[in-house]
């Protein structure tokens, strides 16, 4: 047993000499496994952690939202139509829901005014998100110009900034008084943006949805789970970019053990060939490629993995920042927690650690069963 | 050192390096989940429905409600968003409206 | 002893480029004596040593090694043999690039599994006793031809070999370096090791240190003389 394991050693021992004879070509090979770890590693931890606080945070979102359309296009809803809506069984709420967009046009920002109607924010003032926040460099007390929907400009003081952490979902809201916002953006009385309804049953939400259609043709109804769907979509596997970038790097790295699996160099065969001679048994050989292709893999992929977690958790993913960003001048700047799941770490392992070992242990296969005769020659 | 002293002994420190940060994920998660509560009671409070991620446009900021054809009513001549654009499909209520049986 | 009964080698059989290189030899080599097979370049004498090695089968005909036949084993047990039992050198060395001096004598004995310090040590006596040690750090491609051929010697008997092949082992040297590899040999054979050289050079087979000759000719055995 403790000669089976001596073997091994020995093997490995072999297998490191065997690999620091190029330093260059080796070192440039695990550079660039270990990057395509890297950014793979990162996407996953990215989009899964996102994924999961999406999910546990807009599960709180109202349970059906009603637009009213007209000509298919957006319209403001008359607050009355709420009146009709109160007779659908199974509705445990209805209330009016005032918001609307403003663009700042001095720092090319979109913002979300909002009118909370559980703690009202008094009127003059505004409550504003911290992106707003670090993007005018404004704080408590700090008066604010908005410009208003009849051109001119009205001052707000800020009351509060809403917090930190919750970014994510804040960073560019103004919440104001119901007065106020009526008075900058002329929503008449008895009109609001939307109706926020609850229900008691989340199974009979597509039923009830159907039910406002029929009672308010001119309406449309929004269920809480395709909010979810909507934002699962964009971090998911499936997401265009995401999907791409996959692709493109997985098919990237099996051209690269392909190419290095249909053959040897003449000397890697006489090598071989001389290992056989001196008495080594294919097994032996075998066995030595084995650890050549899991030494390289291995190290690449946890070196890879463990600096992804890094780049993601602790460093914010801060090379995606530009890809999500986009255009947008305001970004929430959030933390993402560690949700790391197992399925996603033992895809990638399989789909680079054993195509590349196998890729290092095959070419070698025909060589090492041939007879260590041909080397004397 | 014997290079297979080496070479095991990097593979051990690196496997323990990624054990412990796994349990620092399990112990973050933890701690997510209280920030997530505070969050998600903003959520309920103020009835949102989306992330403020993409504030370019208002079809992307606000992505799960809407119009089908709000890409193009910034200006006529105006183009979509990339990359936001195309990281976003559209909502499932566009897709499959909830339309009255008769 | 060594007991070769009839055996033939056919290469690339039923192909076109068929080729016999040994037709039908039997032969009988005593342990502990020096032979020498001597014939021209493609006799079949390295294909001969290649049999004995264990290195290749037979196509027909059998090999036996101490009363032990060894052309029906596996070739797991071939190989175990093979290497406890043979130390081979090689007409170019073939020394494997890239590894020192040290790492190539110890080679052949890393699938023993024995422990490394005793390993490491033996190695190195063995360097010692070729007056190489002081450059058992050195990598192969930079030994000289003489060092080159020590270290080749000293690899072959890293796992105490009883028998020593070697194949055409004068061929690229000089006559200072020939003499030196024949009296490490004569050397060996003090230690009671049977050695076997294939070699068309006169000054191995008419050496003191060869007790037999055996003519090989296409494929067959010319003469055989064993030497007074």
């Amino acid at each position: 047993m403790s000669r089976s394991i001596e073997r091994q050693l020995h093997l490995i021992d072999f297998t490191v000499g065997s690999i620091l004879r190029r330093k260059g070509k080796n070192g440039a090979l695990l550079l660039v496994y270990t990057l395509v770890i890297f950014v793979l590693a990162s996407v996953l931890f990215f989009t899964r952690s996102l994924r999961t606080e999406v999910a546990a945070v807009l599960k709180n979102s109202p349970d059906i939202i009603v637009q009213r359309t007209l000509t298919g296009r957006y319209q403001f809803i008359p607050v009355r139509y709420a009146d009709s809506l109160r007779s659908i069984r199974g509705i445990a709420s209805i209330a009016p829901r005032l918001w609307g967009y403003y663009y700042d046009g001095g720092f090319g920002a979109n913002y979300t005014l909002m009118v909370p109607t559980i703690d009202t924010v008094q009127s003059g003032t505004i409550d504003i998100g911290s992106g707003i926040a670090k993007l005018r460099k404004i704080g408590i007390g700090d008066i604010v110009p908005l410009i208003g929907y009849d051109g001119n400009p009205q001052t707000f003081t800020v009351a509060h900034i809403l917090a930190d952490e919750s970014a994510l979902v804040s960073a560019d809201l103004i919440l104001m008084s119901e007065a106020d916002y009526r008075v900058f953006s002329r929503i008449p009385e008895g009109y609001a943006t939307d109706l926020i309804l609850t229900a008691r049953n989340p199974r009979e939400f597509p039923t009830i949805a159907e039910k406002i259609t029929r009672l308010l043709p001119d309406t449309r109804p929004i269920v809480k789970n395709e909010i979810l769907r909507t934002y699962d979509a964009v971090f998911s596997w499936r997401a265009g970019i995401i999907m791409l970038l996959f692709t493109v790097v997985i098919l990237a790295f099996f051209i690269f053990s392909f190419d290095k699996a249909t053959g040897l160099s003449a000397e890697e065969r006489k090598e071989i060939g001389i290992l056989k001679a001196i008495g080594w048994e294919t097994g032996d050989v075998l066995a030595m490629k084995f650890w050549e292709g899991i030494a390289i893999s291995l190290v690449a992929f946890f070196l890879g993995a463990i600096i992804a977690y890094a780049h993601v958790f602790f460093g914010g993913g801060f090379l995606f920042a530009p890809i999500l960003k986009g255009w947008s001048t305001l970004y929430p700047s959030f933390t993402l927690a560690a949700h790391v799941n197992a399925g996603d770490l033992f895809a990638l392992f399989f789909l680079s650690v054993v195509p590349y070992t196998i890729a290092t242990i095959a070419p070698a296969w025909r060589v090492a069963v041939i007879d260590p005769d041909a080397v004397m020659r | 050192m014997r290079r297979s002293t080496f070479m095991i002994g990097t593979g051990v420190v690196l496997a323990a390096i990624a054990l412990l940060l796994l349990v620092n994920a399990g112990v973050g998660a933890e701690r997510a989940t209280i920030a997530d509560a505070r969050t998600g009671s903003l959520v309920a409070t103020l009835g949102l429905t989306d992330l403020a991620l993409f504030t370019e446009a208002s079809y992307t900021r606000h992505p799960s409600l809407t119009d089908l054809n709000t890409p193009f009513q910034d200006s006529p001549l105006s183009f979509e968003h990339f990359p936001t654009g195309s990281l976003m499909q559209p909502p499932a209520s566009l897709v499959h409206p909830h339309v009255a049986k008769y | 002893m060594i007991d070769i009964r009839n055996v033939s080698k056919v290469f690339n059989t039923g192909r076109p480029n068929e080729f016999t290189a040994i037709a039908g030899i039997s032969l009988h080599l005593s342990l502990q004596e020096t032979t020498v097979l001597k014939g021209p370049s493609g006799s079949g004498k390295t294909t001969l040593l290649s049999l004995i090695g264990c290195m290749t089968r037979p196509t027909s005909g059998r090999i036996f090694i101490d009363n032990r036949e060894i052309t029906s084993l596996p070739e797991r047990f071939l190989t175990g043999i093979r290497r406890t039992t043979f130390g081979f050198i090689f007409q170019r060395f073939n020394l494997l690039r890239g590894f020192t001096a040290l790492e190539n004598v110890m080679a052949p004995a890393l699938p023993e599994g024995e422990k490394y310090a005793p390993l490491k040590k033996r190695a190195i006596d063995i360097l010692g006793m070729l007056d190489l040690d002081h450059r058992y750090d050195a990598k192969a491609e930079w030994l000289s031809g003489g060092e080159a051929q020590r270290v080749a010697i000293a690899r072959a008997l890293i796992n105490n070999p009883s028998i020593i092949i070697a194949d055409e082992p004068t061929a690229h040297l000089d006559g200072k370096l020939s003499g030196e590899f024949l009296s490490i040999m004569e050397i060996l054979k003090g230690e009671g090791k049977t050695i076997i050289i294939a070699s068309h050079d006169p000054l191995v087979y008419e050496s003191t240190l060869a007790d037999r000759i055996v003519e090989i000719r296409h494929g067959e055995i010319g003469g055989d003389g064993a030497l007074p």
